[in-house]
């Protein structure tokens, strides 16, 4: 509880009638990968969104840093340390990879205005922003428009700018969606590595259950709105509650 | 790349150079108008091509920095430059104000609301005799630069011609600057702009403001290069004419406004045999932009590979290595990543 760097205390939130997540407590430990679990529809995007403050929370609170952000825009929750990535890609297409990385940097950048027309990035900063594109593995096409890259090397791109800031806390939101198995090693390993190297708390919310159960170290399952169980992945895993969430009363 | 920004400027202002050798007084009143819509469409792409807001007050804003030019020089007595200046500046509060509550909404939204300010300014333009003379409409007297009275098309040009390249220059400088970047992202990504750190509708109000601005001086100039001026002139037709251009040279590029504003200015002038002509011309036009050109002029340019993409940064790929050591290495040189980590408490 006095290590945790993310506090969400009966966490609701409505949309006209209908409620998306309803009263969820969590407590995300600094230094930890954590994981957001559930069937389609239970809330763990809308989750997100109030974490990184997208969203109005209509009950509950949300502690970043023992400090109450509950009422904060996500540009000041990005200058505490938080920062996302979004299920779908929110890359600017036109823009190279580098540039993209740029954009993670935007609050911080200094420019300099005399460099041709116009303000080019400073050089610390783009130097930063490849060192960024090596560490995800799109150095080799940093220079290359994103609207010529793959899904994968979107993907990267994205977790890099979101790296780029240097937050405390990452939200990943899908990371893996869209990926082949063979790109989903790679990714546990990026992730992995992000919280070795960098320190980074990540939160991520995921489908696919191997990047998972293999990454996080512990994992929460939401089912309609609210916190089903919180555990382990090899508790959540074999709790009688998930399968049915997932697979039916009578599945299991 | 941003030295491709300072060869097209050189390369316009060597045109613009020689230009004036060339014409009789009306080609010269043509070239001059050419350049009052240029300033105006590179405006209106800010805010709609590089901002994304589809903003139908832009010929307004174009009335209100007109009229006050001209009333600033016909009631107070002000000097053409100054005038001038401060028509702009006049139009860019008044699209910093209008702005900031307009982009509240989105969209089609965004533009029955611009559309209702239009209709407002013409409305105050035409009613406001005391000020506007209204639809007698306002004579702008005959400007004078430095002592220098500015008598006849030629004149005018040296004057016109200089404030244009400033104004381009200026938005080249906008697009490619961190404001510019800010832009972009609320356009494509606005979602992960707010998670970047910007504060979206500051942005927007940002951008309606700046391309008011570009209005309000094409306004200025258009008073002084016309003489003349009637509210209905900033209407409707004022606002697609200006859309016609920034959609056939292409939306978020300030070579395509310009191109495009060269085209339709010069469009009726190529059908002065023809005018039962012009309105079908423009019709077919556009149908055929939008068909077979969807990104403008410079989008298939750009797709022909005649055209290259405008970096937003210096990429130092001259200065660095391509392609660093092929294991994600730790990053240990970056400043950015060692105060992250100390950030996150390592």
């Amino acid at each position: 509880m006095t290590n945790s760097i993310l506090s969400l205390s009966g966490v609701s939130v409505s949309f006209g009638g209908l409620t998306a997540v309803s009263g969820v407590s969590l407590d995300i430990e600094q230094g930890e990968i954590f994981g957001v679990i559930g069937p389609n529809g239970a809330g763990k995007s809308t989750l997100f969104n109030a974490i990184c403050g997208l969203i109005r929370l209509s009950d509950g609170s949300v502690r970043f840093q023992a400090s109450d952000i509950t009422s904060l825009p996500p540009r000041k929750r990005m200058e505490l340390g938080i920062q996302r990535t979004f299920q779908s890609v929110q890359l600017v297409k036109s823009m190279s990879v580098l540039e993209n990385i740029l954009l993670g940097l935007h609050r911080t950048i200094s420019v300099n205005p005399f460099r041709g027309i116009g303000g080019g990035a400073s050089r610390d900063a783009v130097v930063h922003a490849r060192e960024i594109a090596a560490l995800v593995g799109v150095a080799d096409v940093a220079d290359t428009v994103v609207d010529r890259l793959s899904y994968r090397e979107q993907r990267l791109t994205e977790i890099g700018r979101a790296l780029a800031s240097g937050p405390r806390l990452l939200l990943l939101d899908e990371p893996a969606a869209g990926l082949s198995e063979v790109e989903i090693r790679d990714l546990n390993a990026l992730i992995s590595g992000i919280r070795a190297r960098l320190g980074m708390t990540v939160l991520l919310v995921e489908h696919v259950m191997p990047l998972v159960m293999g990454l996080c170290d512990r994992v929460a399952v939401l089912e309609t709105g609210r916190l089903l169980t919180l555990g382990r992945p090899k508790e959540v895993a074999s709790d009688e509650r998930v399968i049915t969430a997932y697979l039916g009363a009578s599945g299991a | 790349m941003t030295t491709s920004i300072m060869l097209k400027l050189a390369a316009g202002v060597a045109i613009g150079a020689v230009l004036p050798f060339l014409t009789d007084d009306y080609t010269q009143y043509i070239v001059n108008i050419c350049l009052v819509y240029i300033v105006s469409a590179v405006g209106l792409n800010l805010v709609l091509g590089y901002a994304g807001q589809l903003s139908f007050a832009h010929s307004a804003f174009m009335g209100i920095g007109a009229y006050a030019t001209g009333v600033l020089m016909v009631k107070v007595g002000m000097a053409f430059l100054p005038a001038l200046i401060l028509g702009g500046v006049i139009a860019a509060l008044v699209g910093l104000v209008v702005g900031l509550p307009a982009v509240r909404v989105r969209g089609l939204y965004l533009a029955l609301v611009t559309i209702a300010l239009m209709y407002a300014v013409s409305w105050v333009l035409l009613h406001w005799t005391d000020v506007t003379f209204g639809a007698n409409g306002l004579n702008v007297p005959t400007p004078s630069v430095f002592g220098f009275t500015l008598a006849t098309e030629h004149d005018r040009y040296l004057v016109v011609f200089p404030i244009a390249v400033a104004m381009v220059a200026l938005a080249g400088m906008i697009v490619t600057s961190k404001l510019g970047r800010a832009f972009v992202m609320v356009r494509d990504i606005e979602l992960a702009a707010a998670c970047n750190g910007l504060n979206v509708m500051l942005v927007k109000a940002q951008a309606f403001a700046i391309s008011a601005f570009f209005a309000g001086i094409a306004g200025g100039l258009f008073a002084v290069c016309v003489g003349f001026l009637v509210p209905h002139g900033f209407g409707l037709v004022s606002m697609i004419t200006q859309f016609a251009m920034v959609l056939l040279g292409g939306l978020g590029s300030i070579t395509g406004a310009i191109i495009g504003a060269v085209f339709i200015s010069l469009l009726p002038e190529l059908l002065r045999n023809a005018q039962w002509a012009q309105e079908i011309a423009y019709g077919v036009l556009m149908i055929l932009v939008i068909v077979f050109m969807p990104n403008g002029i410079v989008g298939l340019l750009r797709q022909r590979g005649l055209l290259a993409r405008t970096a937003m940064i210096n990429p130092l790929t001259d200065k660095l290595p391509k392609t660093p050591s092929p294991s994600p290495a730790v990053p240990t040189s970056g400043v950015f990543f060692a105060t992250a980590a100390n950030r996150a408490g390592r």
